[in-house]
């Protein structure tokens, strides 16, 4: 209680030094909270792509067209288990591109069977998944059903048509059967359809001579392939140099690159971010030091009179220590709760198709409010240490 | 048996090339019960001998004994405890801390005490005492001076110390908040039988005690007993 009162003493200049821990916490909450929502969307894309390896177009291939055939090329190399095609467009073709942290709207087809074998299973809130034989049918990630107010029995146009789209342009009625649970990464934003379905949209989006030149049933786009369960990330990349030795006419990447992409982007993200943040709050602790001293200074007599009826030095020392870490208690919970409530504002007020610009975790609260006591703590170290060393006798006398 | 023991007991700080002997080969022992006057001129020692007892100065050498515990051979946090434990402290400034009203300014002590007696019921029991259950709640800025400093006189009281030494305790009050302030000391002392030792420069507080030491240079000049003059 005499702690609370002895920050209350001065009033406007315990608010000053609070407040400089507040901007500092809000600073590392929002930035934090920006880090955090980057992270769980890069932390999605290590998860997928360190489970199996990605087979494409050779180098220097200009589309993005692989004979299905390769596949049972693919399936016979050692240590692959599985291995599927896959298909992708874009939702809203013709859309001004824009920046977002999220992936962009996409359309993507492939087997039923692939949630199976990747560790990133992707799960149903309403409805249902689709079938090997579905045709005509739907799955929408959280933010796409958001976007577009569509839930399960609902029909949406797929690809969605542009306003300023040629009358050539061409569409197809799906009808909406699930709506899956968000992830908060790619598939919140993916529309996913059948194999069959995808082909379907390949041979809408090539040129109208190719149209009738290529059996699309036997064109895929991409080939993701697996290991058996539990296969690790340098067996991975054994299969991928395999694929590269052994089948022609393709080109599989080292899952091992793919998650160092991933993983490099998160932490320069994470560093830039979080040093700004950093720097504010240290800037408030310098805040803490002066304060804490000049607390000292006035209390002089107060220290010596403690002294004198019995406090040792441990005592007195951690009467400052505390207050000082009250102080940075009282900051980081102010700056804790202002960044939250700035955070959740913003994601409120982002429009319905675009991924949310904040995430709040568990760890992040901790280590915004953890960090900002821990400032406090050792903002206090130095003036405690005086305040605990201060002779009484010289003390009780000082004017 | 000497509540307090002094044997050739010095200070001697160093002030450039000089020696100050701010105490220089004092021997006295003062008797449990005892109420003591130590006066002189400033500069002669007084207070330097009252730190020293305080424990809050270490002596230059010399031995000094409380309750028959040689005190030049502890350690800072046991001089911290036996501080707590055995002796009250009352100043000139009354030095209550402002952001605590007049109760918790009284308990102050029984938070560094290993032995927490009584706690808040005690504090008001000595409150009552000091003639202050009106002022419970009040903050020392609410005081008068000699209000200020009969709280000073119950905090002093709250660990049961067997000594209490008092700065000059009524340098700051006038004279008549000065007389209400020894009458509370002398019943204090005979109701209790705790030690007084007081250092002042007012002579009609010295009047009032019946041992007057006189200290001059940091020597022992003079080492009367003197009869009490009667409560008023």
């Amino acid at each position: 209680m005499e702690i609370l009162r002895n920050i209350a003493r001065r009033k406007l200049r315990s608010a000053l030094t609070i407040s400089g821990i507040v901007i500092g916490v809000l600073a590392l909450t929002t930035m934090g909270a920006l880090a955090e929502n980057f992270n769980a969307l890069l932390d999605g894309g290590v998860k997928y792509f360190g489970s199996n390896v990605q087979v494409g177009p050779p180098d220097g291939q200009s589309t993005f067209l692989l004979p299905l055939s390769k596949i049972d090329d693919i399936k016979n190399i050692d240590g692959v288990a599985a291995a599927f095609p896959g298909y992708s467009f874009s939702l809203k073709p013709g859309a001004a591109p824009s920046f977002s942290f999220g992936v962009p709207d996409t359309i993507v087809a492939g087997s039923p069977d692939e949630n199976n074998w990747t560790p990133f299973k992707i799960t149903v809130a309403s409805g249902r998944q689709l079938t090997a034989s579905s045709s005509g049918e739907v799955v929408l990630g959280s933010t796409l059903a958001k976007e577009f107010k569509k839930s399960a029995g609902d029909n949406m146009d797929l690809p969605v048509k542009p306003a300023d789209a040629k009358p050539d342009f061409v569409n197809h009625t799906f009808k909406v059967i699930g709506v899956l649970n968000q992830t908060l990464t790619a598939p919140d934003t993916f529309a996913y359809i059948s194999i069959s379905d995808g082909q379907m949209l390949l041979k809408d989006s090539l040129p109208a001579p190719l149209q009738t030149a290529l059996d699309v049933t036997q064109i895929t786009e991409g080939i993701t392939v697996y290991g058996k369960p539990g296969t690790s990330l340098s067996e991975l990349d054994k299969i991928a140099n395999r694929i590269n030795s052994q089948v022609q006419g393709v080109k599989a990447t080292k899952p091992s690159q793919l998650v160092d992409a991933f993983k490099s982007g998160g932490a320069v993200f994470t560093g830039i971010t979080t040093a700004a943040a950093l720097l504010a709050l240290l800037i408030g602790g310098l805040s803490v030091v002066n304060t804490m001293f000049m607390a000292v200074a006035e209390r002089v007599r107060e220290i010596g009179l403690k002294k004198a009826v019995g406090a040792t030095t441990f005592n007195v020392m951690g009467e400052f220590l505390i207050e000082a870490t009250l102080i940075g208690l009282i900051g980081g919970l102010v700056g804790y709760g202002l960044g939250a409530a700035i955070t959740l504002i913003v994601n409120a007020t982002t429009a319905p198709g675009s991924t949310a610009l904040f995430l709040l975790t568990t760890r992040l609260t901790v280590f915004a409010i953890g960090f900002a006591i821990a400032l406090g703590a050792v903002a206090g170290i130095l003036p405690a240490f005086r305040a605990a060393r201060l002779d009484p006798v010289t003390a009780l006398r000082n004017e | 048996m000497a509540s307090v023991r002094l044997e050739d007991l010095r200070k001697h700080y160093k002030r450039g090339s000089e020696i100050i002997r701010a105490l220089d080969g004092v021997t006295l022992d003062i008797n449990k019960g005892e109420f003591v006057a130590v006066v002189g001129r400033s500069g002669s020692g007084k207070t330097t001998m009252l730190d020293l007892i305080g424990l809050l100065l270490r002596p230059t050498s010399g031995r000094l004994l409380i309750d028959d515990i040689d005190t030049t051979k502890l350690g800072d946090r046991d001089r911290a405890h036996m501080r707590s434990e055995k002796i009250g402290f009352v100043f000139q400034e009354y030095n209550l801390l402002p952001t605590l009203n007049v109760v918790e300014n009284v308990m102050l002590p029984l938070r560094y005490a290993k032995t927490k007696v009584g706690g808040r019921e005690h504090a008001l029991a000595l409150l009552e005492r000091v003639e202050l259950t009106d002022r419970v709640k009040h903050r020392p800025s609410e005081l008068s001076g000699g209000q200020q400093q009969r709280v000073a006189i119950a905090r002093s009281m709250i660990n049961r110390p067997s000594l209490i030494l008092l700065d000059e305790p009524t340098g700051a009050v006038d004279t008549e908040t000065a007389e209400q302030l020894v009458a509370l000391l002398k019943r204090l002392n005979r109701e209790d039988q705790v030690t007084i030792i007081v250092v002042t420069h007012d002579l009609d507080v010295a009047a009032h005690a019946r041992r007057n030491i006189r200290l001059k240079d940091g020597k022992v000049l003079a080492d009367e007993r003197v009869e009490a003059v009667p409560v008023a």
